[in-house]
Protein backbone atom coordinates (compact mmCIF):
# COMPACT_ATOMS: atom_id res chain seq x y z
CA UNK A 1 0.00 0.00 0.00
CA UNK A 2 1.54 3.30 -1.15
CA UNK A 3 0.30 7.25 0.10
CA UNK A 4 -0.95 8.05 -3.41
CA UNK A 5 -4.36 9.37 -3.67
CA UNK A 6 -4.92 13.05 -2.38
CA UNK A 7 -8.68 12.12 -1.55
CA UNK A 8 -7.33 9.20 0.60
CA UNK A 9 -5.46 11.54 2.73
CA UNK A 10 -7.92 14.32 2.48
CA UNK A 11 -10.77 12.13 4.15
CA UNK A 12 -7.77 10.24 6.61
CA UNK A 13 -6.68 13.34 8.03
CA UNK A 14 -10.48 14.65 8.25
CA UNK A 15 -11.26 11.45 10.01
CA UNK A 16 -8.02 12.24 12.80
CA UNK A 17 -9.58 16.07 13.35
CA UNK A 18 -13.38 14.26 14.01
CA UNK A 19 -12.06 11.78 16.46
CA UNK A 20 -10.15 14.97 17.89
CA UNK A 21 -13.27 17.03 17.86
CA UNK A 22 -15.43 13.80 19.49
CA UNK A 23 -12.68 13.73 22.47
CA UNK A 24 -13.43 17.61 22.87
CA UNK A 25 -17.31 17.21 22.56
CA UNK A 26 -17.25 14.27 25.22
CA UNK A 27 -15.44 16.41 27.35
CA UNK A 28 -17.36 19.29 27.12
CA UNK A 29 -20.27 17.27 28.02
CA UNK A 30 -18.78 16.27 31.21
CA UNK A 31 -18.28 20.06 32.02
CA UNK A 32 -21.54 20.81 30.79
CA UNK A 33 -22.76 17.99 33.50
CA UNK A 34 -21.55 18.60 36.37
CA UNK A 35 -22.52 22.18 36.25
CA UNK A 36 -25.96 21.16 35.49
CA UNK A 37 -25.97 19.46 39.06
CA UNK A 38 -25.01 22.01 40.69
CA UNK B 1 30.44 -13.85 32.38
CA UNK B 2 30.28 -10.09 31.58
CA UNK B 3 32.82 -9.48 28.56
CA UNK B 4 34.66 -6.49 28.55
CA UNK B 5 33.85 -4.07 25.48
CA UNK B 6 36.01 -4.37 22.80
CA UNK B 7 38.41 -1.32 21.02
CA UNK B 8 36.02 -2.38 17.65
CA UNK B 9 32.85 -1.91 19.48
CA UNK B 10 33.62 1.55 20.72
CA UNK B 11 34.91 2.29 17.17
CA UNK B 12 32.03 1.43 15.82
CA UNK B 13 29.95 3.38 17.95
CA UNK B 14 32.13 6.20 17.41
CA UNK B 15 31.84 6.19 13.77
CA UNK B 16 27.93 5.93 14.02
CA UNK B 17 27.81 8.54 16.80
CA UNK B 18 29.95 11.10 14.65
CA UNK B 19 27.49 10.84 11.72
CA UNK B 20 24.57 11.60 13.84
CA UNK B 21 26.72 14.64 15.28
CA UNK B 22 27.51 15.81 11.46
CA UNK B 23 24.02 15.42 10.98
CA UNK B 24 23.02 17.79 14.20
CA UNK B 25 25.63 20.30 12.72
CA UNK B 26 23.62 20.42 9.55
CA UNK B 27 20.31 20.79 11.54
CA UNK B 28 21.66 24.29 12.76
CA UNK B 29 21.73 25.95 8.98
CA UNK B 30 18.28 26.29 9.26
CA UNK B 31 18.37 28.48 12.33
CA UNK B 32 21.24 30.47 10.60
CA UNK B 33 19.16 31.02 7.58
CA UNK B 34 16.31 32.07 9.67
CA UNK B 35 18.68 34.71 11.47
CA UNK B 36 19.66 36.18 8.26
CA UNK B 37 16.49 36.50 6.80
CA UNK B 38 15.04 38.27 10.46
CA UNK B 39 18.34 40.18 9.72
CA UNK B 40 19.74 38.81 12.99
CA UNK B 41 23.21 38.87 13.03
CA UNK B 42 24.75 38.48 16.69
CA UNK B 43 22.67 35.36 17.18
CA UNK B 44 23.37 33.66 13.55
CA UNK B 45 27.22 33.79 14.73
CA UNK B 46 25.97 31.79 17.91
CA UNK B 47 24.65 29.41 15.24
CA UNK B 48 28.19 28.93 13.16
CA UNK B 49 29.88 28.73 15.84
CA UNK B 50 27.27 25.70 17.19
CA UNK B 51 27.80 24.16 13.62
CA UNK B 52 31.23 24.66 13.83
CA UNK B 53 31.71 22.32 17.24
CA UNK B 54 29.32 19.88 15.54
CA UNK B 55 30.51 19.43 12.27
CA UNK B 56 34.47 19.04 14.05
CA UNK B 57 33.77 16.21 16.80
CA UNK B 58 31.49 14.51 14.57
CA UNK B 59 34.45 14.40 11.83
CA UNK B 60 37.18 13.75 14.35
CA UNK B 61 34.63 10.90 15.13
CA UNK B 62 34.31 9.69 12.01
CA UNK B 63 37.88 9.77 10.84
CA UNK B 64 38.85 8.18 13.97
CA UNK B 65 36.66 5.64 13.89
CA UNK B 66 36.41 4.95 10.57
CA UNK B 67 35.09 1.14 9.92
CA UNK B 68 32.35 -0.70 7.26
CA UNK B 69 31.17 -3.51 10.13
CA UNK B 70 27.37 -3.43 10.66
CA UNK B 71 26.11 -1.94 14.31
CA UNK B 72 25.24 -5.18 16.19
CA UNK B 73 21.95 -4.29 18.79
CA UNK B 74 23.79 -3.76 21.68
CA UNK B 75 26.23 -1.21 19.50
CA UNK B 76 23.02 0.69 18.01
CA UNK B 77 21.23 0.86 21.63
CA UNK B 78 24.30 2.58 22.79
CA UNK B 79 24.71 4.99 19.86
CA UNK B 80 21.15 5.88 20.23
CA UNK B 81 21.22 6.92 23.88
CA UNK B 82 24.65 8.80 23.59
CA UNK B 83 23.64 10.87 20.17
CA UNK B 84 20.50 12.38 22.34
CA UNK B 85 23.50 13.19 24.95
CA UNK B 86 25.40 14.40 22.56
CA UNK B 87 22.51 16.21 20.97
CA UNK B 88 21.63 17.87 24.15
CA UNK B 89 25.03 19.45 24.75
CA UNK B 90 25.65 20.36 20.93
CA UNK B 91 22.14 21.76 20.58
CA UNK B 92 22.77 23.63 24.11
CA UNK B 93 25.71 25.75 22.29
CA UNK B 94 23.76 28.53 20.92
CA UNK B 95 21.32 28.75 23.44
CA UNK B 96 23.76 29.03 26.36
CA UNK B 97 25.53 31.62 23.79
CA UNK B 98 22.54 33.95 23.53
CA UNK B 99 22.97 34.86 26.96
CA UNK B 100 19.44 34.07 27.99
CA UNK B 101 20.10 30.90 30.28
CA UNK B 102 21.83 31.67 33.43
CA UNK B 103 24.76 28.57 32.99
CA UNK B 104 25.53 26.15 30.18
CA UNK B 105 24.12 23.50 32.34
CA UNK B 106 20.53 25.11 32.07
CA UNK B 107 20.83 25.71 28.65
CA UNK B 108 21.38 21.54 28.33
CA UNK B 109 18.70 21.61 30.71
CA UNK B 110 15.97 23.49 27.64
CA UNK B 111 18.05 21.58 25.05
CA UNK B 112 16.94 18.12 26.61
CA UNK B 113 13.65 19.27 27.56
CA UNK B 114 13.69 20.42 23.60
CA UNK B 115 15.34 17.11 22.39
CA UNK B 116 12.77 14.87 24.64
CA UNK B 117 9.67 16.79 23.55
CA UNK B 118 9.29 17.71 27.49
CA UNK B 119 8.73 21.60 27.53
CA UNK B 120 9.97 22.29 30.92
CA UNK B 121 12.00 25.70 30.43
CA UNK B 122 14.77 27.55 32.49
CA UNK B 123 14.98 30.28 29.71
CA UNK B 124 15.46 33.51 31.13
CA UNK B 125 13.29 36.67 29.48
CA UNK B 126 12.08 34.37 26.82
CA UNK B 127 10.11 37.38 25.22
CA UNK B 128 12.66 39.07 24.05
CA UNK B 129 14.73 36.21 22.93
CA UNK B 130 15.65 36.27 18.93
CA UNK B 131 13.58 34.71 16.34
CA UNK B 132 16.46 32.56 15.80
CA UNK B 133 16.80 31.09 18.97
CA UNK B 134 12.90 30.48 19.30
CA UNK B 135 13.05 28.77 16.36
CA UNK B 136 15.77 26.44 17.39
CA UNK B 137 13.80 25.90 20.69
CA UNK B 138 11.27 24.86 18.71
CA UNK B 139 13.24 23.03 15.72
CA UNK B 140 14.86 20.81 18.20
CA UNK B 141 11.28 20.44 19.70
CA UNK B 142 10.45 18.83 15.94
CA UNK B 143 13.95 16.56 15.83
CA UNK B 144 12.97 15.20 18.71
CA UNK B 145 9.85 13.83 18.12
CA UNK B 146 10.63 13.10 14.79
CA UNK B 147 13.68 10.89 16.90
CA UNK B 148 17.46 12.05 15.91
CA UNK B 149 18.08 9.42 14.29
CA UNK B 150 14.94 9.11 12.24
CA UNK B 151 16.45 13.17 11.22
CA UNK B 152 19.84 11.11 10.13
CA UNK B 153 18.35 8.32 8.43
CA UNK B 154 15.73 10.36 6.33
CA UNK B 155 18.02 13.21 5.21
CA UNK B 156 21.79 13.24 5.94
CA UNK B 157 22.94 9.72 6.19
CA UNK B 158 23.23 7.47 3.16
CA UNK B 159 23.50 3.87 3.39
CA UNK B 160 23.18 3.29 6.95
CA UNK B 161 23.75 0.01 7.85
CA UNK B 162 21.98 -0.93 10.85
CA UNK B 163 19.24 1.78 10.79
CA UNK B 164 16.46 -0.67 12.20
CA UNK B 165 18.24 -1.31 15.69
CA UNK B 166 19.00 2.17 16.00
CA UNK B 167 15.32 2.72 15.58
CA UNK B 168 14.38 0.55 17.60
CA UNK B 169 16.54 2.12 20.09
CA UNK B 170 14.88 5.03 19.74
CA UNK B 171 11.57 3.77 21.37
CA UNK B 172 10.14 3.32 17.59
CA UNK B 173 9.16 -0.63 18.00
CA UNK B 174 6.96 -0.29 15.28
CA UNK B 175 7.81 0.07 11.58
CA UNK B 176 5.30 1.70 9.79
CA UNK B 177 6.76 0.13 6.07
CA UNK B 178 8.70 -2.66 5.56
CA UNK B 179 12.05 -0.51 4.99
CA UNK B 180 12.88 1.22 7.95
CA UNK B 181 14.07 4.42 5.81
CA UNK B 182 10.98 4.74 4.10
CA UNK B 183 8.77 4.45 7.55
CA UNK B 184 11.38 7.44 8.52
CA UNK B 185 10.09 8.70 5.82
CA UNK B 186 6.47 8.74 5.84
CA UNK B 187 6.79 9.93 9.46
CA UNK B 188 8.30 13.39 7.93
CA UNK B 189 5.33 13.29 5.22
CA UNK B 190 2.95 13.33 7.94
CA UNK B 191 4.71 15.69 9.93
CA UNK B 192 5.38 18.15 6.90
CA UNK B 193 1.75 18.43 5.48
CA UNK B 194 0.61 18.50 8.96
CA UNK B 195 2.99 21.80 9.74
CA UNK B 196 1.68 23.08 6.72
CA UNK B 197 -1.64 22.63 7.65
CA UNK B 198 -1.52 23.58 11.19
CA UNK B 199 0.85 26.40 10.32
CA UNK B 200 -1.51 27.87 8.29
CA UNK B 201 -4.88 27.95 10.44
CA UNK B 202 -2.70 28.88 13.69
CA UNK B 203 -1.10 31.96 11.68
CA UNK B 204 -4.51 33.09 10.21
CA UNK B 205 -6.47 32.64 14.01
CA UNK B 206 -2.77 34.90 15.25
CA UNK B 207 -3.54 37.54 12.55
CA UNK B 208 -7.46 37.95 13.63
CA UNK B 209 -6.16 38.16 17.29
CA UNK B 210 -3.82 41.31 16.08
CA UNK B 211 -0.83 39.99 14.98
CA UNK B 212 1.27 41.03 12.16
CA UNK B 213 1.40 38.63 9.53
CA UNK B 214 4.82 37.77 9.52
CA UNK B 215 5.23 37.19 13.35
CA UNK B 216 1.83 35.55 13.73
CA UNK B 217 2.71 32.72 10.87
CA UNK B 218 5.99 32.51 12.81
CA UNK B 219 4.15 31.72 16.17
CA UNK B 220 2.04 29.46 14.06
CA UNK B 221 4.88 27.07 12.94
CA UNK B 222 6.30 27.44 16.75
CA UNK B 223 3.31 26.70 18.08
CA UNK B 224 2.58 23.87 15.50
CA UNK B 225 6.10 21.91 16.05
CA UNK B 226 5.63 22.36 19.79
CA UNK B 227 2.02 21.21 19.67
CA UNK B 228 2.41 18.55 17.00
CA UNK B 229 5.66 17.22 18.67
CA UNK B 230 3.88 17.24 21.84
CA UNK B 231 6.34 19.47 23.30
CA UNK B 232 4.93 22.48 24.84
CA UNK B 233 7.46 25.17 24.13
CA UNK B 234 5.88 28.75 23.38
CA UNK B 235 7.43 31.66 21.71
CA UNK B 236 5.86 33.70 24.47
CA UNK B 237 6.94 32.98 28.56
CA UNK B 238 2.96 33.37 29.37
CA UNK B 239 2.57 30.03 26.84
CA UNK B 240 -0.58 29.78 25.08
CA UNK B 241 -2.09 31.92 27.49
CA UNK B 242 -0.42 34.85 25.45
CA UNK B 243 -2.66 34.36 22.69
CA UNK B 244 -6.32 34.48 24.34
CA UNK B 245 -7.95 32.63 21.97
CA UNK B 246 -10.55 30.20 22.24
CA UNK B 247 -10.12 29.43 18.31
CA UNK B 248 -6.59 29.26 19.33
CA UNK B 249 -7.04 26.62 21.92
CA UNK B 250 -9.30 24.43 20.12
CA UNK B 251 -7.00 23.96 17.02
CA UNK B 252 -3.69 22.87 19.43
CA UNK B 253 -6.20 20.31 21.27
CA UNK B 254 -6.64 18.72 17.94
CA UNK B 255 -3.33 19.27 16.69
CA UNK B 256 -1.79 17.35 20.72
CA UNK B 257 -4.26 15.06 19.67
CA UNK B 258 -2.92 13.97 16.50
CA UNK B 259 0.40 14.07 17.62
CA UNK B 260 -0.81 11.47 20.17
CA UNK B 261 -1.86 9.20 17.80
CA UNK B 262 0.68 6.13 16.05
CA UNK B 263 2.50 7.04 12.88
CA UNK B 264 1.10 3.28 11.47
CA UNK B 265 -2.07 4.86 12.17
CA UNK B 266 -1.92 7.60 10.40
CA UNK B 267 -0.34 5.70 7.42
CA UNK B 268 -3.68 3.50 7.78
CA UNK B 269 -6.11 5.95 7.57
CA UNK B 270 -4.36 8.20 4.60
CA UNK B 271 -4.14 5.06 2.69
CA UNK B 272 -8.23 4.39 3.20
CA UNK B 273 -8.25 2.14 5.66
CA UNK B 274 -10.24 4.81 8.04
CA UNK B 275 -12.01 2.59 9.97
CA UNK B 276 -9.23 1.74 11.61
CA UNK B 277 -9.67 4.12 13.78
CA UNK B 278 -12.75 2.96 15.51
CA UNK B 279 -11.00 -0.89 16.06
CA UNK B 280 -7.58 0.42 17.06
CA UNK B 281 -6.55 -0.86 20.68
CA UNK B 282 -5.27 2.68 21.38
CA UNK B 283 -7.93 5.25 19.85
CA UNK B 284 -10.09 3.19 21.89
CA UNK B 285 -7.55 3.50 25.12
CA UNK B 286 -6.64 6.53 24.40
CA UNK B 287 -10.53 7.85 24.10
CA UNK B 288 -11.56 6.09 27.39
CA UNK B 289 -8.58 7.16 29.85
CA UNK B 290 -9.17 11.20 28.42
CA UNK B 291 -11.91 10.65 29.85
CA UNK B 292 -11.51 8.73 32.91
CA UNK B 293 -8.75 11.30 34.23
CA UNK B 294 -10.76 14.56 32.95
CA UNK B 295 -13.77 13.30 35.28
CA UNK B 296 -11.65 12.97 38.10
CA UNK B 297 -10.05 16.47 37.28
CA UNK B 298 -13.42 18.22 36.49
CA UNK B 299 -14.94 17.00 39.50
CA UNK B 300 -12.02 17.76 41.53
CA UNK B 301 -12.03 21.82 39.89
CA UNK B 302 -16.06 22.05 40.44
CA UNK B 303 -15.92 21.00 43.84
CA UNK B 304 -13.53 23.81 44.91
CA UNK B 305 -15.69 26.12 42.39
CA UNK B 306 -12.62 27.28 40.49
CA UNK B 307 -14.32 28.21 37.36
CA UNK B 308 -17.66 29.68 37.86
CA UNK B 309 -19.18 28.34 34.16
CA UNK B 310 -19.23 25.50 32.51
CA UNK B 311 -16.99 26.68 29.33
CA UNK B 312 -14.48 28.21 31.45
CA UNK B 313 -13.97 24.81 33.32
CA UNK B 314 -13.38 23.09 29.66
CA UNK B 315 -10.94 25.84 28.46
CA UNK B 316 -9.02 25.68 31.64
CA UNK B 317 -9.25 22.35 32.76
CA UNK B 318 -9.65 20.57 30.11
CA UNK B 319 -6.68 22.26 28.21
CA UNK B 320 -4.55 21.26 30.97
CA UNK B 321 -5.66 17.98 31.03
CA UNK B 322 -4.95 17.20 27.14
CA UNK B 323 -2.05 18.81 27.37
CA UNK B 324 -0.95 16.60 30.03
CA UNK B 325 -2.47 13.40 28.48
CA UNK B 326 -0.71 13.83 25.48
CA UNK B 327 2.38 14.63 27.03
CA UNK B 328 1.99 18.35 25.58
CA UNK B 329 2.59 20.63 28.23
CA UNK B 330 1.17 23.76 27.17
CA UNK B 331 -0.39 25.96 29.21
CA UNK B 332 -3.31 28.01 29.59
CA UNK B 333 -3.12 28.91 33.28
CA UNK B 334 0.37 29.96 35.31
CA UNK B 335 2.20 27.44 37.21
CA UNK B 336 1.05 28.16 40.74
CA UNK B 337 -2.33 28.28 39.63
CA UNK B 338 -2.29 24.35 40.04
CA UNK B 339 -1.09 24.71 43.65
CA UNK B 340 -3.03 28.10 44.77
CA UNK B 341 -6.15 26.92 42.99
CA UNK B 342 -6.28 23.05 42.07
CA UNK B 343 -7.25 20.55 44.77
CA UNK B 344 -5.33 17.31 45.36
CA UNK B 345 -8.45 15.51 43.70
CA UNK B 346 -8.02 18.04 40.68
CA UNK B 347 -3.89 17.48 40.19
CA UNK B 348 -4.57 13.31 40.73
CA UNK B 349 -6.52 13.68 37.49
CA UNK B 350 -3.96 15.47 35.94
CA UNK B 351 -0.64 13.51 36.92
CA UNK B 352 -2.63 10.02 35.98
CA UNK B 353 -3.17 11.24 32.72
CA UNK B 354 0.41 12.79 32.17
CA UNK B 355 1.90 9.40 33.28
CA UNK B 356 -0.59 7.39 30.90
CA UNK B 357 0.52 9.84 27.90
CA UNK B 358 -0.48 8.90 23.97
CA UNK B 359 -0.23 5.87 21.26
CA UNK B 360 3.31 3.87 20.56
CA UNK B 361 5.64 5.46 17.67
CA UNK B 362 4.05 8.91 18.24
CA UNK B 363 6.10 11.63 19.67
CA UNK B 364 4.50 11.12 23.26
CA UNK B 365 6.28 10.28 25.88
CA UNK B 366 5.58 7.94 29.52
CA UNK B 367 3.54 4.70 29.84
CA UNK B 368 1.44 4.69 26.20
CA UNK B 369 -1.92 3.61 25.09
CA UNK B 370 -0.86 0.18 23.48
CA UNK B 371 0.78 -1.14 26.81
CA UNK B 372 -2.02 0.02 29.00
CA UNK B 373 -4.70 -1.55 26.62
CA UNK B 374 -2.70 -5.25 26.69
CA UNK B 375 -2.18 -4.62 30.59
CA UNK B 376 -6.07 -4.01 30.71
CA UNK B 377 -6.81 -6.97 28.15
CA UNK B 378 -4.30 -9.42 29.76
CA UNK B 379 -5.68 -8.71 33.40
CA UNK B 380 -9.31 -9.97 31.49
CA UNK B 381 -7.98 -12.83 30.36
CA UNK B 382 -6.78 -14.12 33.74
CA UNK B 383 -9.81 -13.33 35.29
CA UNK B 384 -11.62 -15.05 33.27
CA UNK B 385 -9.15 -18.27 33.62
CA UNK B 386 -9.92 -17.90 36.95
CA UNK B 387 -13.54 -17.84 36.35
CA UNK B 388 -14.58 -20.59 33.98
CA UNK B 389 -14.18 -24.13 33.84
CA UNK B 390 -10.15 -25.21 34.42
CA UNK B 391 -10.62 -27.15 31.14
CA UNK B 392 -11.78 -23.46 28.86
CA UNK B 393 -9.30 -22.15 26.43
CA UNK B 394 -9.25 -18.72 26.96
CA UNK B 395 -8.06 -16.75 24.42
CA UNK B 396 -8.18 -12.72 24.37
CA UNK B 397 -6.94 -10.59 21.44
CA UNK B 398 -7.17 -6.85 20.45
CA UNK B 399 -7.32 -5.10 17.48
CA UNK B 400 -3.88 -3.17 16.30
CA UNK B 401 -3.64 -2.63 12.65
CA UNK B 402 -4.69 -6.42 12.76
CA UNK B 403 -6.08 -8.72 14.92
CA UNK B 404 -3.32 -9.94 17.70
CA UNK B 405 -3.82 -13.09 20.44
CA UNK B 406 -2.01 -11.65 23.84
CA UNK B 407 0.64 -13.70 24.68
CA UNK B 408 2.09 -13.66 27.72
CA UNK B 409 5.72 -11.92 26.73
CA UNK B 410 3.58 -9.34 25.38
CA UNK B 411 1.90 -8.82 28.65
CA UNK B 412 5.46 -9.38 30.37
CA UNK B 413 7.03 -6.51 28.17
CA UNK B 414 4.44 -3.80 28.72
CA UNK B 415 4.00 -4.18 32.35
CA UNK B 416 8.13 -4.50 32.50
CA UNK B 417 7.86 -1.10 31.13
CA UNK B 418 5.15 0.51 32.90
CA UNK B 419 6.85 -0.40 36.01
CA UNK B 420 10.33 1.29 34.92
CA UNK B 421 7.97 4.47 34.07
CA UNK B 422 6.60 4.21 37.29
CA UNK B 423 9.51 3.75 39.70
CA UNK B 424 11.22 6.55 37.47
CA UNK B 425 8.36 8.73 38.41
CA UNK B 426 8.48 7.82 42.17
CA UNK B 427 12.17 8.22 42.13
CA UNK B 428 11.98 11.80 41.03
CA UNK B 429 8.68 12.62 43.31
CA UNK B 430 11.40 10.96 46.24
CA UNK B 431 14.42 13.75 45.17
CA UNK B 432 11.76 16.39 45.06
CA UNK B 433 10.84 15.84 48.70
CA UNK B 434 14.20 15.56 49.80
CA UNK B 435 14.76 19.74 48.73
CA UNK B 436 11.59 20.01 50.54
CA UNK B 437 9.01 20.45 48.21
CA UNK B 438 5.53 18.22 49.10
CA UNK B 439 5.13 15.11 47.32
CA UNK B 440 2.07 15.84 45.51
CA UNK B 441 3.93 19.00 43.86
CA UNK B 442 7.12 16.69 43.64
CA UNK B 443 5.10 13.65 42.21
CA UNK B 444 3.51 16.01 39.78
CA UNK B 445 6.99 17.91 38.74
CA UNK B 446 8.84 14.64 37.82
CA UNK B 447 6.19 13.13 35.90
CA UNK B 448 5.86 15.39 33.73
CA UNK B 449 9.67 15.08 33.45
CA UNK B 450 9.85 11.71 32.93
CA UNK B 451 6.75 11.37 31.29
CA UNK B 452 8.09 13.88 28.30
CA UNK B 453 4.89 16.73 29.14
CA UNK B 454 6.16 19.88 30.22
CA UNK B 455 3.36 21.06 32.56
CA UNK B 456 5.18 22.69 35.98
CA UNK B 457 3.48 23.26 39.16
CA UNK B 458 6.00 25.55 39.73
CA UNK B 459 9.15 23.61 40.94
CA UNK B 460 11.49 24.33 37.37
CA UNK B 461 13.02 27.36 37.75
CA UNK B 462 16.41 29.03 37.18
CA UNK B 463 17.40 29.10 41.37
CA UNK B 464 15.89 25.35 41.73
CA UNK B 465 19.44 23.30 43.20
CA UNK B 466 21.39 21.71 40.80
CA UNK B 467 21.35 18.08 41.68
CA UNK B 468 17.38 18.53 40.66
CA UNK B 469 18.31 19.90 37.73
CA UNK B 470 20.26 16.69 37.02
CA UNK B 471 17.56 14.60 37.84
CA UNK B 472 15.06 15.75 35.73
CA UNK B 473 17.41 16.01 32.92
CA UNK B 474 18.32 12.30 33.31
CA UNK B 475 14.24 11.73 34.09
CA UNK B 476 13.55 13.37 30.53
CA UNK B 477 16.47 11.41 28.60
CA UNK B 478 15.26 7.82 30.23
CA UNK B 479 11.65 8.52 29.73
CA UNK B 480 12.07 9.74 25.91
CA UNK B 481 14.16 6.65 25.21
CA UNK B 482 11.60 4.06 26.74
CA UNK B 483 14.59 2.73 29.00
CA UNK B 484 16.34 -0.06 27.12
CA UNK B 485 18.98 2.27 25.32
CA UNK B 486 19.55 3.60 28.85
CA UNK B 487 19.34 0.05 30.23
CA UNK B 488 22.19 -1.19 27.42
CA UNK B 489 24.59 1.71 28.13
CA UNK B 490 24.87 1.60 31.85
CA UNK B 491 25.69 -1.85 30.67
CA UNK B 492 28.23 -1.15 28.62
CA UNK B 493 29.76 0.82 31.51
CA UNK B 494 29.64 -1.90 33.69
CA UNK B 495 30.91 -4.67 31.45
CA UNK B 496 33.96 -1.96 30.68
CA UNK B 497 34.81 -1.32 34.16
CA UNK B 498 33.74 -5.53 35.63
CA UNK B 499 33.93 -7.47 32.47
CA UNK B 500 36.59 -10.04 31.78
CA UNK B 501 38.66 -10.04 28.52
Amino acid sequence: MRVKSFVHVTLGITTEVLYALCIMLAAFLICAALYLNK
Amino acid sequence: MILKPRLEDIKIIGYYLGKIMVALGFTMLVPIAIGLAFGEINPVLDFIIGTEIALIFGLILIKLCFTEKELSWMQGMIVVSLSWIAAMLLGAIPLYLSGHWKSYLDACFDAMSGFATTGLVLVQDLDHLSYTHNLWRHLIMFIGGQGIVIVALSFFVRGFSGAFKMYVGEARDERVMPNVIHTARFIWLVSIVYLILGTLALGVVAMLNGIKPANAFFHGACIFMAAFDTGGFAPQSQNVLYYHSFLFEIITVIIMILGALNFKLHYHLWVGNRREIFKNIETKTLFITILITFCITAFGLAQIGSYPKALVLFRKGFYQLISGHTGTGFMTIYSRQFINEWNQFSLVGVICAMALGGAVCSTTGAIKMLRVGIIVKALKQDLKRIILPERAIVVQKFHHIKEVFIEDKQARSALLITLAYLVLYGLGAIIGMLFGHPFLDSLFESTSAAANVGLSCGITTVDMPVTLKLTYILQMWAGRLEFMSVFTLIGFFIAAIKGKK
